[in-house]
């Protein structure tokens, strides 16, 4: 889980989520790139990060393009976001005893038809959820990003806000991270749409 | 060929050995104010999953100007600091005079370090005044390096606490408006706050914190109360008002 680094955290706001990343990827110690994105779009209004071994993120990325495609098609739907933190989790599962290395976490609004609720859910390496109401952490920074999180987070959130909360959250805890760091994206969503900004972090 | 035959034990050779040291968790923090000091730990002493006690105090009061918290192996915790305690009590019999508190601190490194070889396993925070008034926190490593700071968290939650501080103390990742500046040291009703927060976040994500917080806040020579009045149940331990003025807040934290 140290091998490559990064860190990725989730928040739930009032009719909105928050999802970021750091964009580092490192080999051990040695800084490799500063402009690795963990967070991956899945629908519309649905987003899924994994932190862990570069190499099963992008493994995984496609997988799960692969499978959602599938979902879509045969359902002629677009998937919801516990539909997809379930079928994350048996993707997982199914490599219980030889596993990719990542731990990821979903967020995401749920169908506007029934009433667009806030979702997030992280899960370990096998694929245990955990579904929080509050906000959910992975990688090599997650204590940090855990104190910050306790610390700063508060229910019913605007979007702005929830961007503010989350940005300062991973910034302090990432700076405290030798593993991660190096700039971050973050992603506001909301009903009507999504906000995407890349941030600037201590660079070093 | 021998006429006697060996034992289990002397078949296969086996090592045995003493452990002579025990992480007893909970977590400690400091931070200096302009003209006062903040030093706070949690009172739960645990050793792996099983809680000792929920009440074992982690900070002492040294002198009237100097109060230090002591965390990690509580049993070499304790000991240093009646070492401490008794140093400071020969140089008031020599002196007659408290020791100050830059002279503490290079006490402590020189006390740390002479144990190199078998250190204290234990993580020091100082706090008080300094002789010229302005609060004070030094923060030590087991071997005795020391560095003065305005706020330091240490302990089995340092992780989550110090980013938090970094955050709420030094605004770290915070541009202030134009035209405006980030305080330098923040008002005493705020510090007391931030700690307080502290450890009830460290409490919710860290099963090694818990049970109970106790706060000693020491006041700077002539320093009124103003920012403890907010506050119940503070209790002074200096006798008089002359003087610094040292005041001691418990708080209850979760105990699960």
């Amino acid at each position: 889980m140290q091998y490559n680094g990064g860190s990725i955290v989730a928040m739930v706001g009032k009719n909105c989520v928050a999802i970021a990343s750091d964009l580092r990827l490192g080999n051990q110690a040695l800084t490799i790139a500063t402009d690795f994105e963990k967070v991956f779009p899945i629908t519309d209004r649905i987003y899924l990060g994994m932190a862990g071994l570069a190499t099963d993120v992008l493994t995984l990325r496609e997988r799960f393009r692969f499978r959602v495609n599938m979902y879509s098609i045969k359902e002629e739907r677009e998937i919801e976001p516990k539909t997809l933190a379930q079928l994350v989790s048996s993707t997982l599962y199914e490599r219980r005893f030889g596993p990719y290395f990542i731990e990821p976490i979903i967020a995401g609004l749920t169908d506007s038809s029934k009433g667009s609720q806030p979702f997030i859910a992280s899960a370990d390496l096998i694929g245990c959820l955990n579904f929080a109401k509050d906000f959910v952490v992975v990688g090599t920074a997650e204590d940090k990003l855990l104190g910050v999180a306790e610390g700063l987070w508060e229910p019913d959130l605007e979007p702005e806000d929830l961007f503010e909360t989350i940005s300062q959250t991973l910034l302090n805890a990432v700076d405290r991270d030798a593993f991660s760091g190096w700039g971050a994206v973050v992603h506001v969503i909301t009903p009507d749409k999504v906000i995407t900004r890349t941030l600037k972090g201590r660079m070093d | 060929m021998s006429h006697y035959t060996r034992t289990q034990s002397q078949q296969h050779p086996t090592q045995r050995q003493f452990n002579p040291y025990t992480e007893n968790g909970g977590t400690i923090l400091a931070i200096a104010g302009a003209d006062f000091s903040v030093i706070a730990g949690d009172t739960r002493q645990s050793e792996g999953y099983s809680i000792q006690t929920r009440y074992a105090p982690k900070v002492f009061k040294l002198t009237d100007k100097a109060v230090l918290a002591v965390n990690g192996f509580a049993a070499d915790g304790n000991m240093f600091v009646k070492k401490v305690k008794q140093r400071l009590e020969w140089y008031r019999h020599a002196h007659s005079k408290d020791m100050p508190l830059r002279s503490i601190a290079r006490l402590i490194q020189t006390m740390l370090y002479a144990q190199r070889f078998f250190p204290y396993y234990v993580y020091n925070i100082l706090g008080g005044i300094e002789e010229d008034g302005t609060g004070a926190v030094y923060s030590f490593d087991p071997v005795g390096s020391y560095e003065r700071e305005a706020c330091r968290a240490a302990g089995s939650a340092q992780s989550l606490v110090q980013p938090f501080l970094d955050n709420q103390i030094y605004f770290k990742n915070q541009t202030p408006v134009l035209g405006t500046s980030h305080p330098t040291h923040l008002p005493l009703r705020h510090v007391v706050q931030l700690v307080i927060d502290s450890f009830t976040s460290a409490t919710e994500r860290h099963i090694e914190v818990g049970d109970g917080v106790e706060l000693y806040i020491i006041l700077a020579r002539g320093r009124g109360t103003q920012g403890l009045d907010s506050f119940k149940d503070v209790q002074e331990l200096t006798p008089h008002a002359e003087g610094e003025r040292l005041f001691v807040l418990r708080r209850e934290l979760k105990k699960d």
